[in-house]
């Protein structure tokens, strides 16, 4: 069963159109939602949750669509939104009070051990929790109800890094049940790229790609080399190529190039903005 | 709805003491004043508008799009409004009712009909008063819901003053407390009700971005 399928999902706003995008997500598998800001990673995910209307398209969470009985389907879903919407004047202690009425299968023991984990005062209110706090607490909530998906909106950011590492490392451990999926959106592409198994690149509400991110790394690489050496490649092996005072930097597609030729790896970030500049 | 109303609890200790404190100022200035009925009515009108204050909070905080992603709906996120807001005027009624009751009874006075009477009218007027309010804030949200609420405020202001102009004669002797009170309760819990269906409607249709 696939955690989530999304089938021409669309939305328009004044100024934005989140264009048929389609995404399937296999269950026990990580997908990393990546796009600049306003490419419609948080409109994706809230109208995964139906919070936005959408004009047209399907979505199915954990099989079942989310326009029915959405309620239930909740139940399963964990959610860490870009910023956590708890009221500045409850503690954590008052939180896990309100989630236990809130949430059916809500387990006060993973929630106190969280909470202890990432080190959140149990009596300090949350308007006094600074942007790292609050997102951890955020995490700690929606990994407190025995979800079977997490949907993270830039659940990573605020956070230092040694405290971003944790919390990384914590959604990997929670798809090791193989029935666990998390998508994530982050502009932090190195989380991404250490966390996931699948990418998927929006852009401008376009979904350029999705597709699995060993794969990726195995079709694609970057050379670097004069203009005259460029020439020489097959044209289809070059994707996307950036002219520097040193010579030329491109991404290529591998099996397209020479094996003399040297194909240094190419990150996700990489790809992204090759591919982002390539779309404009 | 559990969990909402255990929040609003928690913010309403928080946010609305000071309601609480001039309540209580207002019910025990209410507790000598014999002759003037604004300080029996103000402590249950003016804690009428706590479910404001606390929809405020929710948008300050960001709450309402949270809580699009927790197992509520639309439907329920309003009702936990009115039940919060019904049983503060419960209490604040209370409040008052025990007040005046220990009041009529020092003076000698005491009548459970002029009692019920007083509670039943506070009730109605307080219920009306967040009626007319709550949808507007569901809507287009607090700040530009309070707008609208000042602007319908004050056409029923001037429609009253017209109505008032256009009959000359003696009100209580054409119109019977006694005999009004009934229908006014029964419209009263009928705008409550109306308020409340159509706050769920607009806040179904509303996008919380």
């Amino acid at each position: 069963m696939n955690a989530l399928e999304i089938k021409d999902l669309t939305k328009t706003y004044p100024g934005f159109v989140l264009d048929h995008l389609n995404l399937t997500l296999p269950c026990g598998c990580i997908m990393g939602l990546i796009g600049e800001n306003g490419a419609g990673k948080s409109t994706t995910i809230k109208l995964i949750l139906d919070i936005l209307h959408k004009d047209s398209g399907t979505v199915t969470i954990l099989g079942k669509d989310n326009q029915e009985d959405i309620l239930l389907t909740k139940e399963d879903v964990g959610v860490v939104m870009d910023e956590v919407g708890i009221p500045e004047c409850l503690t954590v202690q008052q939180v896990g009070k309100v989630m236990k009425n809130t949430f059916r299968h809500w387990d006060e023991e993973e929630y106190q051990r969280l909470t202890e984990k990432l080190s959140l005062p149990d009596k300090k209110p949350f308007k006094d929790f600074s942007r790292g706090m609050k997102m951890k607490l955020g995490i700690a909530v929606a990994m407190s109800h025995g979800a079977r998906l997490l949907l993270l909106d830039e659940a990573t950011s605020g956070l230092d890094p040694v405290v971003r590492d944790e919390v990384v490392e914590m959604f990997s451990d929670f798809t090791r049940d193989e029935t666990h999926s998390v998508l994530i959106s982050s502009h932090i592409v190195s989380d991404l790229e250490k966390l996931c198994d699948y990418v998927a690149f929006l852009h401008q509400g376009k979904l350029l790609l999705c597709e699995e991110k060993d794969r990726l790394l195995a079709q694609y690489g970057i050379i670097r080399c004069t203009a005259e050496q460029l020439g020489e490649l097959n044209p289809s092996a070059v994707k996307h190529k950036k002219e520097t005072p040193y010579g030329v930097e491109a991404m290529v597609l591998r099996d397209f190039v020479p094996e003399s030729m040297h194909i240094s790896p190419i990150s996700i970030e990489e790809l992204f903005i090759f591919m982002i500049k390539e779309a404009k | 709805m559990k969990g909402l109303l255990l929040k609003d609890f928690y913010m309403l200790k928080k946010y609305c003491r000071a309601y609480l404190l001039i309540a209580v100022v207002f019910i025990a200035v209410s507790f000598f004043s014999t002759e003037n009925m604004f300080f029996v009515f103000y402590p249950c009108i003016f804690c009428s508008m706590i479910p404001v204050n606390l929809l405020g909070y929710d948008e300050r905080s960001r709450f309402l799009q949270y809580s699009g992603t927790l197992p509520y709906t639309k439907a329920q996120f309003v009702s936990g409004k009115y039940v919060i807001g019904l049983l503060v005027q419960l209490a604040v009624l209370l409040a008052t009712g025990i007040a005046q009751a220990v009041r009529m009874k020092m003076n000698g006075v005491f009548d459970f009909g002029d009692l019920a009477e007083i509670m039943l009218m506070t009730l109605v007027l307080s219920a009306v008063t967040s009626s007319v309010c709550l949808p507007f804030m569901f809507k287009w949200g607090v700040e530009k819901g309070r707008i609208a609420y000042y602007v319908t405020i004050g056409m029923i202001c001037a429609l009253s003053v017209v109505a008032s102009g256009l009959f000359s004669g003696d009100w209580e002797t054409a119109v019977p407390l006694d005999t009004v009170l009934p229908v006014l309760c029964l419209v009263g819990v009928g705008i409550y009700a109306l308020s409340w269906y159509l706050s769920i409607v607009f806040f179904k249709k509303r996008e919380v971005r």
